[in-house]
């Protein structure tokens, strides 16, 4: 792996998702310090929102709508949906409680960062293994041996692949968890 | 999304959904009931009505007013009460959830111990003694009853009663509360239970000074130096400030 791929793309990741989870350590402990840690429990409602409103992109990408510059949208949707799971990452870490809303915190982690590599590191890293492969044809070694030489880059490639695939159905799982806490929510809890 | 994949997640999403409604108070149940209500953990109807939350009318059939405090909710006598005298029959209006919650989870947001005294009925709000006891430190075993002079009912401390502001208890006057305020009423005051200040020395004090009126000390002597005068032979500053409800008698001198 080259520097300037460290540099440009897996460092951002890296540092994108360890902001995540300081921020959501920081803001737990800073509502706890404050003695705000109701606000905490009401968090969950504008990260739901943010989520939600991020989503515009998903839908202009698949054309069901056509309103709205698709680079701006999804701008829109990396910083709506990482501030959006910040406030529900801090949701979740003030109180602990029920399985269902634990399982949709995870399917949310895995979702973010199933984005995240999608954004920041499938698109250089498929560059990455075209031009091995091209290096090692122009230096003439055989199809088979090129295939060998690319080989644990391709399978590194092929890991990524599978982790961005899962970004749709995991979101649907993390919309099912989550749509079932919120119900529950409503169904018990007496917000008057 | 291979179809193999959608089946799969389905058939995930459905055991999540049965296991939601055969074991609720893991999928969804925000902690631990109390003790007291642990049988009623898979049943979360029995308290709560849909979409209004934890209600009241349902405690109750179990938890009949007039008995709590008194009895159990299976009828027996308490053993031993938190509070000396029951007080839930003397609540504004039966709003159980208004302190009381059951789950673990949600206890942590509502501390023991943050009741709000102002949903007792006002004659009741005013008898601290009935709930709590007075602490086992000099001053306040001297103390009894009239908490609010000093402390407010949201919290214990900070206290703000200032005795400064009526009397400077400086090093001569470092006595017991009970010395000026006998049986420790403590409206009234007086200045002569100790040997320094007999009636007859005072008096004679003051009637050569030509005062006649002399019963309020405080109106004019606020601390041991007896230079320090206020009110109408002072200098003018702190005149009518702190005058307690045991002042009392004829205001004017001979001059």
């Amino acid at each position: 792996m080259t520097s300037s791929l460290w540099r440009q793309h897996v460092l951002p990741f890296t540092v994108l998702l360890g902001l995540l989870a300081v921020a959501t350590i920081a803001g737990d402990y800073l509502l706890h310090r404050l003695n705000l840690v109701w606000v905490g429990r009401y968090l969950g409602i504008p990260g739901t929102l943010l989520i939600i409103g991020s989503l515009v992109y998903s839908l202009r990408k698949r054309k069901y709508i056509t309103a709205g510059n698709p680079k701006t949208l999804l701008t829109l949707h990396e910083v709506g949906t990482w501030l959006g799971s910040l406030m529900v990452l801090i949701h979740a870490g003030i109180h602990f409680n029920a399985i269902l809303p634990w399982l949709a915190t995870v399917a949310m982690g895995v979702n973010v960062i199933s984005g995240m590599v999608g954004k920041l590191l499938l698109r250089r890293s498929r560059e990455h293994v075209l031009g091995q492969r091209e290096h090692y044809q122009l230096r003439g070694l055989a199809k088979v041996e090129v295939e060998r030489a690319v080989f644990w880059d391709a399978v590194t490639l092929d890991t990524m692949n599978q982790w961005r695939k899962v970004h749709i159905p995991i979101f649907i799982v993390f919309a099912v968890l989550s749509l079932g806490h919120i119900i529950s929510i409503f169904l018990f809890w007496g917000w008057i | 999304m291979s179809r193999f994949l959608k089946i799969i997640l389905a058939a995930n999403l459905i055991v999540l959904a049965v296991l939601a409604f055969v074991y609720p108070h893991l999928m969804v149940g925000p902690g631990k009931l109390i003790p007291g209500h642990k049988q009623l953990e898979a049943d979360c109807f029995a308290c709560h009505a849909a979409f209004t939350g934890a209600d009241s009318p349902r405690c109750v059939t179990c938890h009949k007013p007039a008995e709590i405090g008194r009895l159990t909710s299976a009828g027996l006598p308490i053993a031993k009460p938190l509070t000396s005298t029951p007080f839930h029959q003397k609540l504004v209006s039966q709003d159980c959830v208004a302190c009381h919650s059951d789950h673990a989870g949600v206890k942590r947001f509502r501390p023991v111990g943050h009741f709000n005294h102002r949903l007792l009925e006002k004659a009741t709000r005013d008898e601290c003694q009935s709930c709590h006891k007075s602490p086992k430190d000099n001053l306040h075993q001297q103390i009894t009853g009239n908490c609010s002079q000093c402390h407010s009912q949201d919290k214990w401390v900070p206290a703000t009663f200032d005795h400064d502001k009526y009397f400077e208890l400086d090093r001569d006057h470092n006595d017991r509360c009970v010395t000026c305020h006998v049986r420790n009423d403590y409206s009234r005051y007086t200045c002569y239970g100790c040997h320094e200040h007999s009636s007859d020395k005072i008096r004679r004090k003051h009637i050569k000074e030509g005062i006649r009126d002399y019963d309020n000390c405080v109106e004019c002597h606020r601390n041991a130096d007896e230079h320090d005068i206020r009110g109408p032979y002072g200098d003018g500053k702190g005149k009518g400030e702190g005058q307690r409800e045991g002042g009392h008698g004829r205001r004017e001198h001979d001059d």
